[in-house]
């Protein structure tokens, strides 16, 4: 009798105990950015058409702007219309299997949905313009593009299925913006919502 | 006591009155309980428990976010980058008012309507209605195709189909083939259109006859028969030191009120020659609201008025001209007011050249209308002012042309003259006051067409429905001036099948073979538009890149005053018990875009009141009759009977009654249908000129209250110092007069503004409350309009509201003020104290940010905000009445349920802006950057920019000695200031005994 309430006391208490030493670990992680919820990190979508950063940016080294046009003037860099496609696909692997979807909408004039890989929230406000200025500084090769994008894209070049590097989570865009010796950096609330 | 009352603003009767009503909505924050239930009542518990379930469902949501697609173009447009805003000149007509525009559009559609800078008549101005009509594109209610409406003989039922154009055309044509054909439009200014009428009229023999609720040629034939020429001049009030005003609100509703709020502000510098302006008028206009000295009369005795000032004018002269006039004259009852009209035209000699008289809008007609135009002409006259003030070279061109009214075509249609009917432009069978009879004549008519967009009232009595495409998706170049010339260009391809007008007569032309060969072999209207520019010499790259092209008018001299006119000048009408002015507003004028649910919110700029018209009375009149305020009374002019709700108006003269135009539509849509009364069938035609004013009435008072929705009776700022008025001579002794300064001790240590400190001055003198930033602001920032239900409960969303507050007695105020309340974006906000999450902060450009996604809707802030600009989402209005997302600008978050929302300084304008310029590598200029408000305001009232910079405009009116911050003694600090409201007149203004000082 005693025995046995002192074992469901113990067992009690070494269950909140358990508990307890879990969800430390799991808020300390989660502080740390270790592990993170709900931020679609390694999204990986299948697209409409099997396109390949891997092929065109990697091996062909492909600049980011030929396709994504507007990434210097605009909030968004924006998906290329079809005809940026057709440019080459004119010409090139007009057999391949992988490309009849691509020729079979652009003569029918229907356009191709993609799956939005970097989906931020409606109340956040993204600019693609000011920070590829601010990371390429004053180089303008085609790899610094690259290099720029890759701060928050990763190593889109290697990538045969684009996916979510980071979490694009406000910690992690504010662990840039808070950086002391760029004062030009904003980081107040209003900086990205409005 | 009394003489404290007296001096004290007041913003509705029950304050003035301080009774129980104002005392319970003065103390509490919100208006109705926060958690009133919609329908299906949530008890406490029920609510905590969805809230639990929708916490668990949302949570585990969040694990994987809604997929989204981004569908790029086949081939993009070269000129269209995703996420980057193109801008198109065009231009905005609705009856006399007219003007250019620039139009924003965004991946194709168009989100925003500003003014066009450089236009000569509003310089960037808009109106609340010019603002509106791009709403008005994305009505879900506009027809998806060409209708054709069945009818059985006695064209009673209602079957409608839908009409192929390729089939229906031939029909068409065969009809128009067979016998004579009607048009019927209104008076729109558009040269090409004009001349494709003409030539359609021409192929098909057809009879142009026009039915224009705003129709001013009254005023062109008048002009005319004095000195010639049928023309409606412009005035250049910017030149004016006196005007006086007998029964025309030129602010609010005559001719073109955004160009003279325009010239009107520039007139009322604070400087010794600033104007003076004198009214007088039986409703309170904003005309009324905005004049140093205001005479209350009654509509009938505008004539008498005149008369006077024409009689002590010439008395002044000394002149033996006009002698029969003056005669004639003495016959008059002399007034009561005789001795003040008599100072005024004393004044107005004085100033000669430099004063005008504007009279008889479009709200008063009476029957002495044609006397009191020939009266206003003589004294303009006499005071010689054409050349300064009236300009008759560039005149209004709308007025110019005289058509055959409707009823002449009402009268043939009956003699079976005429068997086929084109309506263009307008809705007669709404608009026209005998619409009975203009309905049994249609009927005679073998074929109807009708280029409206929607099943509107004529709509349902016309065979063919052939919607016109809305002004933004269509081809038209207007000359609104003489000279003048203006491009309407497309911004968006037309959204529903819809098909020009001017299209119309080509193809049916064309498929007829008839007609002038540059109609018939017009390839489209496009092409016959450019013609037709390029034959009277305009060049179309002008008009596209400029978006207006002036030409040098030559110099009209205006001939020599034709006397034989005076004979027909008389005195019919007789003072009634009751004299009705039947009124068009600043919103839905004469209800052409009454399914815009923006103007329906709009509040009225004097009677704060939206989603209704009512009955406007005067105090007295209302205490006569025992009549409260949304007391319903049927009202009854000749054999027509409504019922509408009485709204005690202070300002007006007692028997008068003022009615709304462009309410009680039937079948416009979901949100104008059952909105209020349809006043026209109370206007009188009369010898083919319509009588609008002075109309004898039968009221009867009934037992039933309707509650009006006025947003200005909550959000009291207590009887603070709010706003502050002077008179020019004090102002000019001393800048700083009537503002009482306080002595401030803070213990807020100051904040760091490193880079740009933004700020906003308002000047009151310049701002005539015309209302025009409400739907600015609205259009910018995607702010949902409530219905009527929530405007009652005070729920109502504008970011921007225009404050308006009456001194002195009900009966007679002494003067109305409007003053423009917007996010104070104070130093030390009251607000950001006690948000318990941090979701509205300072930031380091001053600015007082709300950040949506972390609000947890405490409504503290709310609460905690002196000056009552917080805004909360009670209900997804957004989705309540819907805007169309085609409208909705995408650089500003839609706000959801259960959000604060406010002013944000249009911090979305400045962040690009600022990213521009980092992009450029270059800095921000001042000036730059605009907020929506300041961007449209006609006047010029609101001067926006950085406080940290020394030469900006901004920093050098924010030092200025007149200008006060709204509660300084509240310490808050605010970054918008007041400039002091200052009138030409020997008044006494202030807070009272021992209030004008400051202290310390």
């Amino acid at each position: 009798m005693f025995q046995k309430y002192w074992n469901r006391k113990l067992t009690g208490l070494l269950v909140i105990v358990i508990g307890l030493t879990l969800l430390c670990g799991f808020i300390y992680k989660l502080t740390n950015n270790e592990i993170t919820l709900g931020y679609n990190e390694g999204y990986a979508p299948t697209q409409p058409i099997p396109f390949s950063h891997q092929l065109h940016a990697g091996r062909y080294q492909m600049d980011c702007r030929y396709c994504h046009t507007s990434v210097e003037e605009s909030r968004h860099a924006s998906i290329p219309s079809l005809n940026v496609c057709m440019n080459c696909h004119l010409n090139v692997k007009l057999q391949s299997p992988a490309l009849k979807t691509l020729r079979q909408a652009y003569e029918k004039g229907e356009p191709i949905q993609w799956k939005k890989v970097h989906l931020l929230p409606d109340f956040v406000k993204f600019n693609h313009a000011p920070h590829i200025k601010a990371l390429r500084g004053e180089q303008n090769t085609s790899t610094a593009y690259l290099k720029s994008c890759q701060v928050c894209h990763g190593a889109v070049e290697t990538m045969d299925v684009v996916f979510q590097k980071e979490s694009l989570s406000m910690g992690w865009c504010i662990n840039c913006h808070r950086q002391e010796d760029n004062k030009e950096w904003l980081n107040q609330c209003s900086t990205c919502h409005y | 006591m009394r003489e404290d009352k007296e001096m004290k603003y007041w913003m509705s009767l029950e304050q003035w009155k301080n009774d129980k009503t104002f005392q319970k909505l003065a103390g509490s924050e919100f208006v109705s309980p926060p958690f009133e239930p919609e329908s299906g009542a949530w008890d406490r518990r029920e609510f905590l428990k969805l809230m639990g379930a929708s916490l668990a469902l949302s949570s585990l949501g969040c694990l994987r976010r809604p997929a989204e697609t981004i569908i790029p173009h086949i081939e993009r447009p070269e000129d269209q980058v995703p996420g980057v805003s193109n801008y198109y000149a065009s231009s905005y007509y609705d009856g006399g008012e007219a003007f250019g525009l620039i139009v924003q559009t965004r991946e194709g559609r168009p989100i925003k309507a500003d003014g066009h800078p450089q236009h000569p008549i509003n310089r960037g101005g808009m109106s609340a209605r010019a603002h509106s009509h791009l709403l008005a594109l994305y009505d879900p209610e506009r027809l998806k195709t060409p209708r054709r409406n069945l009818f059985n003989k006695e064209k009673t039922n209602k079957e409608s189909i839908r009409a192929f154009l390729d089939e229906a055309d031939p029909a068409i044509v065969n009809k128009l083939k067979e016998g004579k054909t009607a048009l019927l439009t209104d008076y729109f200014p558009s040269p090409a259109s004009w001349e494709a009428m003409s030539d359609f009229s021409k192929a098909y023999d057809c009879s142009h006859f026009v039915w224009d609720p705003l129709d001013l040629t009254a005023h062109a034939q008048v002009y005319k028969e004095c000195f010639g020429q049928a023309l409606v001049p412009q005035y250049h009030l910017d030149k004016a030191r006196v005007i006086v005003s007998v029964h025309c609100d030129f602010l609010g509703s005559f001719l073109s009120p955004t160009e003279h709020l325009r010239k009107f502000s520039l007139s009322r510098k604070p400087q010794k020659d600033m104007s003076r302006l004198i009214v007088f008028e039986s409703l309170l206009s904003l005309t009324g609201t905005n004049a140093d000295e205001r005479h209350m009369i009654r509509p009938s005795e505008g004539v008498n008025v005149l008369w006077i000032m024409v009689d002590e004018i010439l008395s002044l002269k000394n002149s033996s001209a006009y002698s029969k006039l003056r005669a004639e004259f003495n016959k008059l009852k002399p007034l009561k007011y005789e001795e003040q009209v008599r100072k005024t035209a004393r004044e107005l000699f004085k100033h000669g050249k430099n004063a005008v008289v504007l009279a008889g809008d479009l709200s008063h007609q009476t029957k002495d209308h044609h006397s009191l135009l020939v009266l206003m002409n003589l004294l303009n006259h006499l005071l010689q002012n054409s050349g300064t003030i009236v300009d008759e070279a560039n005149h209004y061109t709308a007025w110019s042309r005289s058509r055959p009214s409707i009823e002449n075509l009402i009268q043939e249609l009956n003699q079976k003259k005429i068997k086929n009917v084109i309506i263009h432009r307008t809705n007669p069978l709404y608009s026209y006051p005998n619409a009975d009879q203009l309905s049994s004549a249609l009927k005679q008519a073998e074929m109807v067409i009708y280029t409206g967009d929607r099943m509107d009232e004529t709509a349902q009595a016309s065979d063919y429905i052939i919607p016109d495409h809305h002004e933004l998706e269509k081809w038209g170049e207007w000359e609104f001036q003489k000279g003048l010339h203006t491009i309407q260009q497309p911004t968006v391809r037309p959204l529903i099948t819809s098909r020009d007008f001017e299209e119309n007569l080509i193809v049916w032309a064309r498929l007829g073979e008839r007609g002038p060969r540059r109609l018939r072999e017009a390839s489209s209207w496009y092409h016959y538009l450019r013609a037709s520019t390029a034959e009277r010499g305009l060049s179309w790259k002008t008009l596209l890149k400029e978006g207006f092209s002036k030409k040098e008018t030559s110099p009209l001299r205006q001939n020599s005053f034709n006397q034989n006119v005076l004979q027909t000048i008389s005195k019919k009408e007789k003072e009634k018990n009751w004299e009705l002015v039947l009124y068009t507003t600043a919103g839905l004028k004469d209800g052409r875009l009454a399914n815009v649910s923006w103007l329906q919110e709009f509040p009225d700029p004097v009677t704060k009141i939206c989603w209704e018209n009512y009955l406007c009375i005067s105090p007295s009149d209302a205490r006569r009759l025992s009549l409260k305020e949304g007391q319903v009374v049927e009202l009854t002019v000749l054999n027509v009977t409504q019922k509408v709700p009485v709204h005690i108006q202070p300002g007006q003269a007692p028997h008068t009654l003022g009615l709304a135009l462009g309410y009680g539509r039937k079948g416009a849509g979901e949100i104008a249908d059952r909105v209020g009364v349809n006043a026209y069938p109370f206007m009188s035609i009369l010898k083919n000129k319509r009588v609008s004013a002075a109309l004898s009435v039968q009221l009867k008072s009934t037992d039933k209250v309707i509650p009006l929705a006025v947003v200005q009776g909550h959000h009291s700022m207590e009887g603070r110092q709010i706003v502050v008025e002077t008179t020019l001579k004090d102002y000019l002794h001393d800048k700083s007069s009537g503002i009482h300064k306080h002595k401030i001790f803070s213990l807020w240590s100051k904040h760091d503004y490193p880079r740009e400190k933004w700020g906003m001055v308002i000047d009151l003198n310049s701002c005539t409350g015309c209302g025009a930033c409400i739907v600015a602001c609205q259009s910018e920032n995607n702010v949902p309009v409530v219905g009527k239900k929530y405007v009652l409960e005070g729920r109502e969303m504008h970011w921007l509201r225009v404050d308006r507050y009456y001194t002195g007695d009900p009966k007679k105020p002494k003067s109305v003020v409007h003053q423009p309340v917007v996010c104070m974006h104070c130093d030390n906000a009251p607000c950001e104290t006690v948000c318990p999450v941090a979701a509205t902060v300072q930031s380091d450009e001053g600015t007082n940010d709300m950040i949506y996604n972390r609000c947890v809707g405490t409504r503290y802030c709310s609460n905690n905000c002196p000056y009552k600009v917080r805004r909360f989402n009670w209900f997804d209005y957004s989705k309540n009445i819907k805007t169309p997302a085609g409208a909705l600008n995408p650089d500003v978050t839609v706000r959801s349920r259960g959000v604060m929302e406010k002013c944000t300084f249009c911090i979305h304008r400045i962040k690009s802006k600022q990213a521009q310029a980092r992009l450029k590598g270059e800095k921000l200029k001042d000036g730059d950057i605009q907020t929506a408000c300041q961007q449209s305001c006609p006047s010029k009232a609101i001067v926006f920019g950085d406080l940290n910079n020394e030469q900006s405009k901004v920093r050098k009116a924010f030092e200025e000695e007149n200008a006060y911050s709204l509660l300084e003694e509240l310490n808050t600090k605010p970054a918008v200031k007041y400039k002091t409201k200052i009138r030409n007149n020997e008044n006494k203004y202030g807070h009272g005994k021992g209030h004008n000082k400051g202290h310390s």
